[in-house]
């Protein structure tokens, strides 16, 4: 992923790159074709100041013929020469190697051929001069617009940068307010104000949605809260009154048993209530206190509470526990934890099975034998895994997760060996 | 002996005033926080069952009042509020025992039966009845005065039994007494039949009376 301002960073530096080797040939055009003229020029008036002199001098033959000879030796980009015919002028441009000093290799000329009677005979003028290579000018040129280039890219840079910093700096830090917004601890989160009209906008935007979402959120938790405790006086009443019945006399066995299932029920109902209290109250932040607990201790005494239920379906317990592990968490959540983690192994076992639990430094394992793997998306969701035709709420896994998410354990379940396995993971 | 309950919801002071008064209890009712208050200025009383959440003010206050007041009054509070904080608040201000809502009337009598004994025979804490003789500090019985052994849950059983002489008590409030709120999470509660097997048997065998009685195949009752 890119970062907004790289993006149109890199369109500028490819474009300024593209004209920038555009106006190499460009600027090689031009200057060679202005040399060139200037090198015509220059020849041409070279020719014209020769042949006016030549023909004032009004020579005699001879002396022409010394003067030509010393003329061609002593100016060696000229050369005089009598020929049969006159024809047009012309001009070329060649390369010759350098007779004079060899290790300048090749070198570049600029000719013009002139035609002009001296004494009645024609003579042919060629009068050349340097001229500066193709590749030594394109050289130039490009490391000239190589420099160019470099100052403009840096330029970019370092602007970019500037704009970055200033111009998206309320863009950036809005995103940094977003980024830790958390729904579960919302903290009302006030932009900083900016004197850019659409960064104004999307602030106020974000302000809205965030506030509405805080709000819808709140109002959910608080109606659990309220509905569970505005359910515990009914249900308080209803349980009272089961008990009153059951003092009635005479009650016949099967009136006592009708009692006794709608009280099973109503217990049912009463934990569901509970459970779905303690989630509300874990969801508002209600549990903040943290302690160090000795959990190897905890384990073992839990173990020792739920000793009834153990024999009650013959149960073995296999304890591996490492000694004095220590964990920070709330204490009464963590009791919780546990509870709701060896019951669920306890409700789900077969009669005369083994339930282990093994602890080591850095996490508690409970297994029991299962025969086929649960679905872990569905077994740690509220109601995900319930039953109407069993005790268990379908809030305790639920219940597991939120208090490790709390805490910032992790929960997980895996089957092997057909072992359903819990595990909880602190380090 | 008298009790007060202070609890706002008619219902469920009905409720409680129509159990307890089977017992030995005188129970008097009030229904908010003033009335409350007036009548802990004017009378005394053995036990207080104290709603936490009163129309015209804060149990927890009252709380404070009473204990200023009456320093050897029992104080139970019953909360619907299941809240640590004000469990913790509530024992540190000086109340006795905590109960959340919803409980069972026989969990409520057999508190209230502990606190009073608590309270009442601070000095001695033997409570005589027929053949039977219990300390309630050391935890140990005694039948014609020849000791039975019995374990912590059925000492527990015992004095719950005790707190509800001539009640019929459900297996299911024996089960949540004994293992909170642990017990409703399970299908049956066999284990209170194991234990209270074991209490019989031992008292049995100690030559105690059989006062107590199956009764409909679930419940179980003191009789006396």
């Amino acid at each position: 992923m890119k970062k907004l301002l790289n993006k149109s960073m890199k369109a500028f530096v490819l474009y300024a790159g593209i004209v920038l080797a555009c106006s190499i040939p460009a600027y090689y055009a031009i200057v060679d074709f202005i040399w060139e003229h200037e090198l015509k020029e220059h020849n041409r008036i070279m020719s014209e100041a020769t042949r006016q002199n030549l023909q004032a001098m009004s020579l005699s033959d001879t002396e022409l013929n010394e003067a030509v000879l010393l003329w061609n030796k002593l100016r060696p980009e000229t050369q005089l020469q009598q020929v049969e015919t006159a024809r047009p002028d012309s001009t070329y441009n060649i390369y010759r190697k350098n007779k004079y000093i060899p290790s300048k290799g090749w070198d570049r000329f600029q000719g013009l051929v002139t035609y002009f009677p001296i004494n009645g005979k024609t003579f042919r003028l060629t009068q050349e001069a340097n001229m500066e290579e193709s590749h030594e000018t394109i050289i130039a040129i490009a490391a000239v617009a190589f420099v160019f280039f470099m100052i403009l890219l840096g330029g970019l840079i370092f602007i970019n940068r500037k704009i970055s910093e200033k111009l998206w700096l309320p863009f950036y830090s809005s995103l940094q307010k977003i980024k830790t917004f958390d729904l579960h601890r919302p903290e009302q989160i006030r932009f900083e104000p900016t004197t850019t009209e659409e960064f104004e906008a999307l602030n106020h935007h974000l302000e809205k949605l965030i506030d509405g979402n805080i709000a819808v959120y709140k109002q959910q938790k608080e109606f659990t809260q309220n509905a569970s405790h505005e359910l515990q006086t009914p249900l308080s009443i209803v349980k009272f009154k089961l008990d009153l019945l059951y003092q009635s006399k005479p009650l016949s066995e099967e009136q006592s048993g009708i009692i006794n299932d709608a009280h099973r029920s109503l217990s049912k109902v009463t934990r569901i209530n509970k459970n779905l209290l303690l989630l509300a109250k874990m969801e508002n932040s209600q549990f903040n206190g943290k302690e160090v607990i000795d959990l190897s201790a905890l384990v073992a005494s839990h173990v020792v509470l739920l000793e009834d239920f153990l024999e009650d379906k013959q149960l073995t317990v296999q304890l591996q526990l490492a000694p004095d592990v220590s964990l920070s968490g709330n204490k009464v959540l963590v009791e919780i934890l546990l509870t709701n983690l060896i019951m669920n192994a306890v409700r789900h076992s077969i009669p005369e099975d083994t339930i282990r639990i093994t602890l080591t430094p850095a996490r508690l394992e409970i297994s029991n034998t299962g025969a086929a793997t649960l679905d872990e998306k569905l077994l740690f969701r509220r109601f995900g895994s319930s039953s109407p035709n069993t005790t268990g709420t379908g809030l305790g896994l639920a219940i597991v997760r939120q208090i490790c998410q709390l805490h910032g354990w992790k929960e997980q379940y895996l089957f092997k060996n057909n072992l359903h396995i819990f595990t909880v993971t602190w380090a | 002996m008298k009790v007060l309950l202070i609890e706002d919801e008619r219902q469920l002071a009905d409720s409680i005033i129509r159990y307890l008064s089977g017992e030995n209890y005188v129970c008097e009712h009030a229904a908010s926080y003033q009335q409350a208050s007036e009548k802990i200025e004017l009378y005394e009383y053995e036990c207080i069952l104290l709603d936490l959440m009163l129309p015209g003010g804060d149990g927890l206050q009252l709380l404070d009042e009473i204990k200023k007041q009456h320093t050897d009054t029992g104080i139970i509070i019953i909360s619907a509020r299941d809240a640590i904080d004000d469990k913790i608040k509530g024992l540190q201000t000086g109340a006795d025992d905590y109960l959340a809502k919803p409980f069972h009337l026989s969990e409520l009598s057999a508190r209230i039966y502990s606190v009073i004994r608590r309270r009442k025979f601070q000095n001695s804490n033997i409570l005589e009845l027929n053949e039977l003789k219990l300390d309630l500090l050391a935890k140990t019985v005694h039948v014609h005065q020849q000791e039975v052994i019995l374990t912590r849950k059925e000492f527990d059983l015992l004095m719950y039994f005790l707190g509800n002489q001539n009640r019929v008590i459900s297996k299911n409030a024996l089960a949540e007494h004994l293992s909170g709120d642990v017990a409703d999470m399970l299908d049956n509660h066999n284990f209170v039949y194991a234990h209270i097997k074991n209490l019989k048997r031992k008292l049995g065998e100690a030559g105690c009376d059989n006062y107590l009685k199956t009764i409909y195949g679930t419940g179980y009752k003191w009789e006396i």
